[in-house]
């Protein structure tokens, strides 16, 4: 893939892939950073690129695997000394809460799943696993957020 | 309850700063710090037991063979943790020249995980000192195997670096090499999630890899953790 296509390619889904890190990291700094580090490695991974991949599934992996290693270096309140994240001021606070009760696996493929409308088998590519295991993660995210929003304090979970 | 869906559709509609792919391809030709070369700058001394010196004036090795194995191993474990290829260290560490306080510190700071950061107060605390944080600072700074032993990870309380063995521009450049390097990889075809740097997974192609933020993670979609370089017992 030459540098041109690439950077079509990068318009044409620079707004996708930010919203799908903004929703999981909860900030816009985080989420441009994510997005940023996702193009650079696929650009200087272009000439590899397989047409074999759709472009999108190779850059949402690429996206994926960004915002989930951030999320790894999160430690819960107290543990850590990083910056401390903007807060997240246009979100809708009771989404914002419900969503973070996801489990980081399931709310991936939430996001990828309403920001693009991947299929199923989409998804399964994207984070390596089985089309059950998308279709199981996916019902339990929603069950959650369902939960969440309905009840307000309580997570859903059993 | 399909308002769910409507709302979900909602709170996923894609928009995107101005000028973000701009920003993002500025820095595409722009050439990588350069970290490859310190590892032949450093001096890596070993004894039977371990590592037991590491600094940046070249050379090092063991008195005997399996010292100098040992050195060689830290050399090269080192040198593939400069090139983003390894995110842990099974070369083991002799700290036998380290005092009481300052063993307990090193042995805590082995304790923060890959591209995380900790104050010097915080582990001051986790080590039962609560008041002694400047005292860490000193045993950190009398490290005598950094990097291995990453006190480059402890930074200062109000966000700046504070001070490094190796200098302050190679503390931030190790971080940023830690940012942007992941700690758990999986592989998609295998379904199995090592360590970054196990031999499993650097035969793992790139296409395949997909990383995860923890075992549980990766365990909940299907993976199963690498033999090998058992990422179960790791502290995350």
């Amino acid at each position: 893939m030459d540098e041109r296509t690439f950077a079509r390619l990068a318009e044409e889904y620079a707004a996708r892939l930010y919203t799908v890190a903004f929703r999981m990291l909860g900030n816009r700094a985080d989420a441009e950073d994510a997005v940023q580090r996702t193009l650079l490695k696929c650009f200087a991974a272009r000439r590899s690129y397989s047409p074999r991949w759709a472009a999108s599934t190779w850059l949402y992996r690429a996206l994926a695997n960004v915002c989930i290693d951030e999320l790894r270096r999160r430690r819960p309140a107290g543990a850590a000394a990083p910056p401390a994240p903007a807060p997240p001021a246009v979100e809708p606070v009771d989404l914002a809460r419900a969503r973070d009760r996801v489990p980081r696996e399931a709310r991936l493929l939430l996001a990828l799943r309403y920001v693009d409308g991947l299929s199923y088998q989409d998804l399964a590519r994207v984070r390596g696993i089985s089309i059950n295991t998308v279709k199981s993660q996916l019902a339990r995210g929603k069950a959650i957020l369902k939960a969440a929003l309905a009840g307000g304090g309580d997570d859903g979970r059993p | 309850m399909d308002d769910l869906e409507t709302t979900l559709t909602r709170y996923f509609r894609p928009g995107a700063p101005r000028g973000l792919v701009d920003r993002a391809l500025r820095g595409a030709h722009a050439d990588a710090p350069d970290l490859a070369g310190l590892v032949e700058r450093l001096r890596i001394d070993a004894t039977e037991r371990g590592v037991s010196w590491i600094r940046q004036d070249g050379g090092g090795g063991g008195a005997t063979a399996p010292a100098r194995r040992l050195a060689e191993q830290a050399r090269r474990e080192i040198g593939e943790y400069l090139d983003g290829r390894r995110a842990f260290f099974t070369v083991p560490v002799d700290l036998a020249g380290a005092g009481e306080f300052q063993a307990r510190v090193l042995d805590e700071a082995r304790r923060i995980g890959f591209g995380e950061v900790v104050s010097y107060a915080e582990l001051a605390r986790r080590i039962g000192r609560p008041r002694a944080a400047r005292a860490v600072g000193n045993a950190l700074g009398a490290n005598p195997v950094p990097v291995i032993v990453p006190c480059h990870r402890v930074v200062r309380g109000d966000g700046t670096w504070g001070h490094y063995l190796f200098g302050e521009r190679l503390k931030t450049r190790l971080l940023a090499l830690e940012r942007s390097t992941p700690a758990l990889v999986g592989c998609a075809t295998t379904r199995i999630v090592c360590r970054h740097g196990c031999a499993h997974e650097q035969r793992v192609r790139e296409d395949r890899r997909v990383v995860f933020a923890s075992v549980e993670d990766a365990e909940s979609v299907g993976y199963r953790p690498c033999r090998a370089c058992r990422p179960a017992v790791i502290a995350h």
